[in-house]
């Protein structure tokens, strides 16, 4: 029946020759959760600001490996102190509403997200600016309140988009969200909560020739199996993220391709140095080579991870290969001896996740830590537990944690907010991130330094020191980077999911 | 009647109150900060305080709560936490799905329940109740989401006579209906054949018997009317049930209904939808009892009401 359809439809068309009758280019992304919002400013999480990018862009952006590119702008210089940033920005670029996109809009984006009356939870990323000016239509000159050699990757971020001003001043700062206008390749159509939300082809874009396709359709899908199923059945051609358990599956179909990328996700397991027994770093190193990464990788991940060489992941800028921690069970026993647990301890290990990859870690850190004779009781936190007993506890003389599983993705790209977040001592709960609870001076002052200069070997060089004095000190046993899993139907070209889990489609297109 | 109706309808305010105090109570004491999981995992203290202060949660507690009963009062429910629409919106938008695949699930299944069950009581222990119930069992022990995920590969994947989600057309209602049916179909056979076994088994029964009715007039004219009442009572709590929206079912079809509405809130700690949420669900059982308390005197007008 279908292939006579099909036929049919072909000899059809072949009878019109006078309409350029092509057929229109609809493409359907499957993902694993719904929006939250389609203003990036006001977005925390990767997925909305991915689909935000279908109607936005920044002023620099990340090309799919990662690698920073101007997108609205065409260069920057840095005043040598690096509190002056001077970004010339690109012409004859229109927003979607007509609108010119100039200096002006820049100003009126900064101030927007800068104005902490405008409560947005990007609010913290571009805090640094002091002021901007427009210097003329096609210049920008912004006035950090420090130095922050990291600040044009923050301008790279997917939350650092343009705006239309006029859409801003007609629908405010909070309508905007249900309203976007930028000078993206697409331009907002319908916005289904529970459903989808739909962009079509915007005919006004400044790059020419492209969008190569006529809509796109973010169906969120939250479901595992169903989003396989959706694929299988053609009524989605993209999608991210595949869960393990079912590449086989989707390898075995002709018309799907599976992709497995690198990611920036990092997963550690952080150990309380505040408290005994973690205080030792013997102890510290005992569990970082009691663990056996590669058959992690193997047995939670599908082999779709490798064991994590470093402390921060390889696609980010600054990154230093230090590893992997080697598996070593006698050296983990003997490390352990010397501190003086020659039969091991018991303690507590929480996971910072509850979904079905993350049991599986748990379970095997649980039975490799046995090897060595640490007894460990598992949790598997649920969001708000995560936040309570970690995140938000007052007081680090009291926090409970000890082994603590988790994840983290730079998400700038760049090796400040992969460490400072993490490891400098200013970063401990309630603050950031830093559930190891290290602190090390030269590591607080080697970031701090980064930051202030602009001077790249330098940088390079500082970032070095703080990773290897990391690496030595062992705040974490870190176990795997994992890859990104998505699976698009072989007609679809031009789709790719970037290391920090965002996608990037500027070529997309379907035969 | 009406007085009877108007009467327990008035009965509904205290009802809801108490409802509403417990659940304000029950949420806010969920472990977990709203402001930090909206504000995201990378967020600083001070974008949390940002956001709890948009939130409206730096007030105190009791003023939180004036607020909500206030504008429960004036049916306004205030804003979700996550999305920033209004709570009625976001609730209005679900509800319609969830309804109709909560009627398309129900006819189905009260239908074949039925007719299975009052088979299997007329011909008990004979091959039509065997098969009955053993179908009925089946369907009792079947967990949903397996269901649903197996009729998804066989009717949308491998046969490709339906699409796999969405609920733009009557195709896409066809496999979640059948999933959520399952169950409950299950149970209406159940309660049906026992209800009718111990009906054929009474006097009255049997004089109709012994008046030479014929046995179809008897099942359908006679014991139906006695049978049904604990039946439709069953039916009347599957509707409710089904009307929460099924969790799994809805998150295996992808369907845009009111308990994936109500898992993303519990996750993101969206008070103000929690709270709308089980408010109405407590109403939709509290109607629908109401209702199934007046189908009683309908079919068995030996009922009254005072």
């Amino acid at each position: 029946m279908k292939p006579l359809v099909r036929l049919l439809a072909v000899a059809l068309a072949s009878l019109a020759v006078a309409a350029p009758a092509l057929a229109s280019k609809d493409v359907v992304f499957a993902v694993a959760s719904t929006f939250t919002t389609t203003d990036p400013y006001d977005a925390n999480d990767t997925l909305s600001q991915a689909m935000a990018k279908s109607f936005y862009e920044g002023l620099f952006g990340f090309d799919r490996n990662m690698k920073l590119i101007p997108v609205l702008a065409e260069g920057y210089t840095a005043s040598p102190d690096g509190l002056v940033y001077t970004i010339k920005l690109r012409h004859g670029v229109k927003f979607q509403d007509g609108t010119d996109f100039n200096a002006e809009a820049v100003k009126v984006n900064f101030d927007r997200v800068t104005n902490p009356d405008n409560k947005l939870k990007r609010y913290g990323l571009y805090k640094i600016i002091a002021k901007t000016e427009a210097v003329d239509d096609f210049t920008v000159r912004v006035t950090l309140k420090e130095p922050f050699s990291a600040f044009i990757n923050d301008l790279a971020h997917p939350s650092g988009v343009m705006i239309s001003p006029a859409a801003l001043a007609k629908w405010g700062s909070k309508d905007i969200a249900f309203h976007p206008v930028g000078t993206g390749p697409f331009k907002f159509v319908e916005w289904r909560q529970p459903d989808y939300l739909k962009v079509e082809k915007w005919d006004g874009y400044w790059k020419k020739g492209y969008p190569k396709v006529d809509s796109i359709t973010w169906k969120p899908v939250v479901d595992n199996n169903s989003r396989a199923a959706l694929m299988q059945t053609g009524e989605a051609q993209f999608t991210f993220p595949v869960p393990y358990e079912l590449a086989q599956v989707l390898k075995a179909k002709p018309d799907l391709e599976l992709v497995a990328a690198p990611s920036i996700v990092l997963r550690y397991l952080s150990m309380n140095t505040l408290q005994k027994p973690f205080d030792d770093v013997r102890v510290r190193e005992a569990i970082a080579y009691a663990i056996n990464k590669e058959a992690l990788a193997k047995v939670a991940f599908s082999g779709y991870a490798v064991p994590a060489d470093g402390v921060v992941p390889d696609a980010v800028e600054y990154s230093v290969k230090l590893g992997p921690w080697p598996y070593d069970v006698a050296k983990a026993k003997k490390l352990l001896t010397e501190a003086g647990y020659p039969n091991g301890f018991e303690t507590e290990l929480w996971s910072a996740y509850n979904y079905s990859t993350a049991q599986k870690v748990a379970q095997f850190l649980q039975q490799q830590l046995q090897q060595v004779g640490i007894r460990t009781r598992i949790t598997m936190l649920e969001a708000g537990q995560r936040v309570q007993k970690v995140e938000s506890w007052p007081d680090p003389k009291t926090a409970p944690v000890r082994l603590y599983y988790v994840g983290w993705s730079s998400s700038t790209g760049e090796a400040d907010w992969a460490l400072r977040p993490l490891l400098a001592s200013e970063s401990w709960p309630p603050v950031l991130f830093n559930t190891a609870y290290y602190r090390n001076d030269q590591v607080d002052a080697d970031i701090k330094g980064a930051l202030a200069t602009t001077d790249k070997v330098e940088k390079a060089k500082l970032y070095r020191d703080a990773q290897e004095r990391i690496w030595k000190d062992a705040p974490w046993a870190p176990l795997v980077t994992e890859e990104l899993l998505s699976a698009h139907n072989r007609r679809l070209t031009g789709v790719y999911v970037m290391p920090d889990a965002s996608f990037n489609f500027t070529d997309i297109d379907l035969r | 009647m009406t007085q009877y109706v108007l009467k327990r309808l008035a009965g509904l305010v205290p009802t809801l109150f108490a409802i509403g105090v417990l659940v304000f109570l029950f949420v806010h004491l969920l472990p977990g900060d709203p402001a930090r999981l909206a504000a995201g995992p990378d967020a600083t203290p001070e974008t949390v305080a940002l956001v709890r202060k948009d939130l409206g949660l730096d007030r105190p507690i009791a003023q939180q709560f004036v607020r909500f009963a206030d504008g429960a009062l004036h049916w306004n429910f205030g804003r979700s936490l996550s999305t920033k629409r209004a709570v009625a919106e976001e609730i209005a938008e679900r509800f319609m799905p969830t309804f109709w695949l909560t009627v398309w699930s129900m006819a189905w299944s009260v239908v074949f329940g039925m007719a299975i069950g009052i088979a299997s009581a007329v011909w008990r222990n004979r091959w039509p109740d065997r098969l009955g119930m053993t179908l009925a069992v089946s369907g009792i022990s079947f967990p949903a989401f397996a269901l649903g995920m197996v009729l998804m590969q066989v009717f949308a994947v491998d046969l490709g006579w339906v699409p796999a989600v969405g609920n733009d057309s009557w195709r896409g209602y066809v496999l979640p209906s059948l999933t959520l049916g399952a169950a409950v179909a299950a149970i209406m056979a159940r309660f049906t054949r026992s209800s009718f076994v111990d009906i054929l088994g009474e006097d009255f029964v049997r004089t109709a018997r012994a008046k030479g009715l014929d046995e179809r007039r008897v099942v359908i004219k006679h014991a139906m009317r006695n049978a049904l009442i604990p039946v439709v009572t069953m039916m009347g709590l599957q509707f409710g049930f089904l009307l929460g929206g099924s969790i799994v079912v809805e998150k295996v079809f992808n369907w845009p209904g009111l308990g994936r509405l109500l898992v993303d809130a519990v996750d993101m700690r969206d008070y103000p939808v929690i709270q709308a949420l089980v408010l109405l669900f407590s109403l939709e059982f509290i109607v629908i009892n109401l209702a199934v308390d007046v189908l009683y005197g309908l079919i068995n007008p030996a009922i009254r009401y005072r």
